[in-house]
């Protein structure tokens, strides 16, 4: 399994959608096997999704992203835990231990939204438009 | 009135955002303003790392309060965007100024915000700058047209859009153009089932001074002004053997001739044509060139209708209530479950363009809180009633909702998975509707779960 982090200073960039650079990590069996970093030079959100494809990804932490690009990650298969914050380490470990997303970890207010752990295929019936008053679930 | 308390209040009441944080990049203020188009509270950022509650495009790369620490200047009206918690860019203006304490000693930074949204829609709407990011969708066949436009753009290609009314061809003509080399070039529309076919003859190619009685002067035509960029030329179905007849001419030798010229004129234009009919059954009745089909039919986008993508229409929903919200000055917050239900089981034959009216024409009548059935059009819920007089709306709604249900099963040959992913709709959510709507599923059917289909 190929992770992805979304990585600046060591933490997870807070803005896929403007970030730079990634660390892929193979896992197998729970264990780290190979650890690469990676540029991202794409600004195009359709390049950037499609390199991510190309690179095998099959899971991608991140920080915020737009609907449009976790669509386009979705096409391509990808599984995205967004909202994550915090060191890379820490980010590691949690994931390893099948303990991500995690409140903890999770930006503000953005925990427990549609987004969680999403595979983006669908969105759910819910309108929610309004953050600060949580709007309507239909799901 | 105390000062502190005077600027507290000043703070509060205006409409841009404001938040301070400290030497160690910790939220130490977040105004209403900044809560409202951040979409988080202020409980939440307080004492949180800027970064996390901002997620600004700027912070990574090029963050303007980091630089107003560095050179102790000021920024002013620095662009980008932010990303709220449901995924939203909201383009933005920032503004810095540094926090000292009465000794001068630096205590940390001020950043205002100004939410530029309506600016953004207003200029997208004039300009018609539209972008991939403005296609709304999460549905499996536009994604692959998403995917494949890129390349589209770069080519210099004609492109063949088809699709009904409403699909939003105009809109993926011009994405087309704004990826394109030729973005900074006109985009120019027309609409070649509006005029009549002389007039759209003159339109489209121009005409010389006295070419005809009152050509007083020379006047170009559509292909002149799109010069070095792209003409869209919607309902080409519709247009004239004549007229189809020069446009091949221009396809073919990049040509035309202005009405009354003695000589060509070159047309460096890129073609995207667009049409809701089915144009290779007009060529074998005979009402379309053959030649010109396989001209335009270079690369071939088919647009679903919105009733073949309804895992959309919640998002759609959102966009547009979104939309009009900012555009009237309303906060309506979201769809009613029973008004959903309505929502994902009508057809749509205007498609995306008549959900959008149908948002605007529940604007006029809701004017906070959720769009209920009352407040849709009548001819909507009349559908619904038509197909099941003398029920109420609930159980109508609620009918509708278990025979789409049914339907996308079916569709699906009951693997669950796949009707959730059509409908848009998480499995549980799936699972637990079937449940409660009393909807059958073969035994042995496909799902992910465990559970026993509902009966």
């Amino acid at each position: 399994m190929r992770l992805a982090i979304s990585i600046w200073n060591n933490r997870v960039s807070p803005v896929f959608d403007a970030s730079r650079q990634i660390e892929l990590l193979d896992i197998d069996d729970g264990r780290i096997k190979a650890r690469s970093t990676h540029r991202i030079l794409q600004n195009d959100l359709v390049a950037k999704a499609a390199y991510l494809g190309q690179l095998g990804v099959d899971v991608l932490i991140c920080g915020a992203i737009s609907q449009p690009l976790a669509w386009l990650l979705a096409s391509h298969r990808i599984r995205i835990i967004p909202f994550v914050t915090g060191s890379i380490e820490d980010v590691v470990s949690r994931f390893l231990a099948g303990k991500l997303p995690d409140p903890q970890m999770t930006m503000p207010g953005c925990w427990g939204r549609r987004w969680r752990s999403c595979r983006c295929k669908g969105w759910g019936w819910r309108v929610r438009l309004d953050p600060l008053k949580g709007g309507d679930s239909y799901a | 009135m105390p000062e502190p308390i005077q600027k507290e209040v000043i703070l509060e009441s205006i409409a841009d955002g404001v938040f301070t944080v400290d030497t160690d990049w910790r939220i130490t203020y977040f105004n209403k303003a900044a809560e409202s188009i951040t979409g988080i509270s202020r409980a939440q950022a307080l004492g949180r790392n800027c970064f996390e509650v901002f997620r600004s495009s700027m912070c990574e790369a090029d963050c303007p309060l980091r630089r107003t620490f560095k050179t102790g200047k000021p920024v002013i009206g620095r662009s980008g965007f932010i990303i709220t918690p449901d995924g939203r860019r909201i383009p933005i203006s920032v503004s810095t100024a540094l926090l000292r304490d009465s000794n001068g000693t630096i205590i940390g930074g001020a950043e205002t915000f100004r939410d530029l949204s309506v600016v953004e829609q207003l200029y997208k709407h004039v300009t018609g700058r539209f972008t991939i990011s403005d296609l709304v969708t999460s549905s499996p066949a536009i994604l692959r047209i998403i995917e494949r436009l890129p390349q589209i753009a770069a080519s210099d290609s004609t492109v063949l859009l088809l699709g009904q009314t409403g699909t939003g061809k105009e809109l993926l003509a011009r994405a087309i153009h704004n990826h394109s080399k030729r973005k900074d070039r006109p985009f120019v529309a027309v609409n070649c089932a509006a005029l009549p076919d002389t007039l759209l003859d003159s339109e489209l190619f121009g005409y010389k001074k006295g070419a005809f009685t009152g050509a007083d002067r020379d006047k170009p035509g559509r292909f002149d002004l799109a010069q070095g960029g792209t003409i869209f030329l919607d309902e080409i179905g519709d247009i004239s053997p004549a007229l189809q007849v020069r446009l091949l001419r221009v396809l073919q030798e990049k040509v035309y001739e202005p009405v009354g010229a003695t000589s060509a004129a070159r047309a460096d234009v890129r073609v995207i044509a667009a049409t809701n009919r089915d144009l290779a059954r007009l060529v074998e009745e005979g009402r379309f060139r053959k030649d010109l089909y396989y001209r335009l039919n270079v690369i071939r986008i088919e647009l679903p209708a919105l009733r073949d993508r309804r895992g959309d229409i919640p998002a759609l929903i959102d966009h547009f209530i979104w939309r009009f919200n900012q555009l009237t000055g309303k906060s309506i917050t979201g769809v009613g479950p029973e008004a959903m239900s309505l929502f994902m089981s009508y057809d749509y034959p205007g498609n995306i363009r008549e959900l959008e009216n149908i948002i605007e024409h529940a604007f006029v009548l809701c004017d906070k809180g959720l769009i209920q059935i009352q407040h849709l059009p009548d001819h909507l819920v009349q559908h619904l009633a038509g197909q099941q007089p003398g029920k109420d709306l609930r159980s109508l709604a609620r009918n509708a909702e278990a025979q789409l249900i049914r339907d996308a099963l079916r569709r699906n040959n009951f693997n669950r998975l796949a009707a959730a992913r059509e409908l848009g709709m998480h499995k549980s959510t799936l699972f637990r509707k079937i449940k409660a709507l009393g909807i059958e599923v073969p035994k042995g059917s496909r799902g992910s779960s465990s559970r026993k289909p509902a009966t």
